[in-house]
């Protein structure tokens, strides 16, 4: 991760892939923030705070700042931190409509 | 009748000469090799400043284990150790963590997001989006600055001169290891560090820096580092880079990194 800070809480040898629902998107410097809803199995609701990398980065990338919509049902793929708080590093998602954002390898 | 034909001749030779002032000036602007557009940095390692010496070769600066090998002194290499083992504990102080602290020279020749170099006769200004940092050689033939005018700053002091498209600048009086770090493996300098750095454009297109780095504190011989940037797309779009407009990891005062929440609060189960 290219980041003004160290990336060292996040479990880079480990990926979670979770079907979320987007809250809400920060599209801000100096990282963009995925505010998602995870349901357990109990159906109960959580939010997890992913992070991404520098929105101006993203851009060139093809990213753009209604990229993720509140409503949004996706598949996400993040590093989660080593501590186990509801927090990861950005990997990849892919939308209901097949649109894929970062990496997705099946 | 005379003195109008005086006036007349006067003026025409004072504007032959105003025009080929501005020829001279404008056939140096033409010496002057084009680095226009956005360029982002050529090597990877997350910013690793000397890849040619970093172990292993594919590691990433801020990753435990990973260290580059300058020729340090005894003394800067016990420092260097020192701030490597902060790194396995994921404590070593990065000042650009804080968010507003420019990474400093030679550091922002290798920081993500991109690049514009501004060449005008006078100055060459090199601009890096993951600010902040602008860093201003002077070309106009100027000295340094006595020594009583001058003092540490992130950048510090350039002069240089053009020769067949490449730029020689020297630097000195940068911070150093009071408040920068070359990359996240800790490697620093110190105040006394000079640099001698050549740019030009290669054959394939890059920018090619080359540095020769003297620091009779930190190094016992000179170290020679080289850096590359590539073009991107003439429709690439530089934007501002406000790192503290929505930081949400705040650094502890024992350099622990946080994440915090939508709500501003830290989501941490640990704190340390």
């Amino acid at each position: 991760m290219n980041a003004h800070h160290s990336s060292a809480m996040f479990d880079k040898n480990n990926v979670l892939v979770v079907e979320a629902t987007v809250r809400e998107f920060q599209w801000a410097n100096p990282h963009v923030w995925i505010q998602i809803i995870i349901k357990d199995e109990a159906n109960n609701e959580e939010e997890w705070s992913i992070e991404g990398i520098g929105i101006n980065t993203l851009f060139r990338r093809g990213w753009r700042p209604n990229s993720f919509a509140p409503g949004d049902n996706i598949q996400i793929k993040f590093n989660p931190m080593l501590d186990g708080s509801p927090a990861g590093l950005f990997v990849g998602a892919r939308f209901e409509n097949g649109k894929i954002l970062g990496k997705w390898d099946e | 009748m005379i003195t109008l034909l005086k006036f007349k001749k006067y003026s025409f030779l004072f504007f032959v000469t105003l025009n080929l002032q501005c020829f001279f000036v404008f056939a140096e602007e033409n010496k002057l090799p084009d680095w226009s557009g956005v360029w982002e940095r050529y090597e990877g390692n997350g910013g690793m400043f000397d890849v040619s010496t970093t172990e292993p070769s594919d590691g990433m600066a801020g990753s435990p284990g990973v260290r580059q090998f300058p020729p340090l002194t005894v003394e800067w290499e016990k420092k260097y150790k020192e701030n490597l083992l902060l790194v396995e504990k994921d404590r070593l102080p990065d000042p650009i963590s804080y968010c507003g602290t420019p990474a400093g020279f030679p550091r922002l020749l290798a920081l993500p997001d991109v690049y514009e170099f501004i060449v005008r006769p006078e100055t060459t200004w090199i601009i890096t989006e993951n600010g902040p940092n602008i860093m201003r050689i002077y070309t106009d033939g100027r000295e340094l600055p006595a020594e009583n005018e001058r003092w540490n700053t992130y950048t510090g002091e350039s002069i240089g001169k053009w020769q067949d498209g490449m730029l020689t600048f020297k630097t000195v009086s940068m911070i150093g290891d009071k408040n920068t770090v070359l990359d996240r493996s800790g490697l620093t300098l110190s105040e006394q560090a000079e640099i001698t750095t050549k740019i030009f454009k290669t054959n394939e297109g890059l920018l090619r820096a080359e540095l020769k780095i003297t620091d009779p504190i930190a190094l016992h011989e000179p170290w020679h580092v080289t850096r590359h940037f590539r073009k991107l797309p003439a429709n690439t779009r530089v934007f501002d880079y406000a790192c503290a407009e929505n930081n949400r990891n705040p650094i502890t005062a024992s350099g622990q990194t946080l994440t915090l929440g939508p709500d501003g609060k830290p989501i941490d189960k640990e704190i340390k």
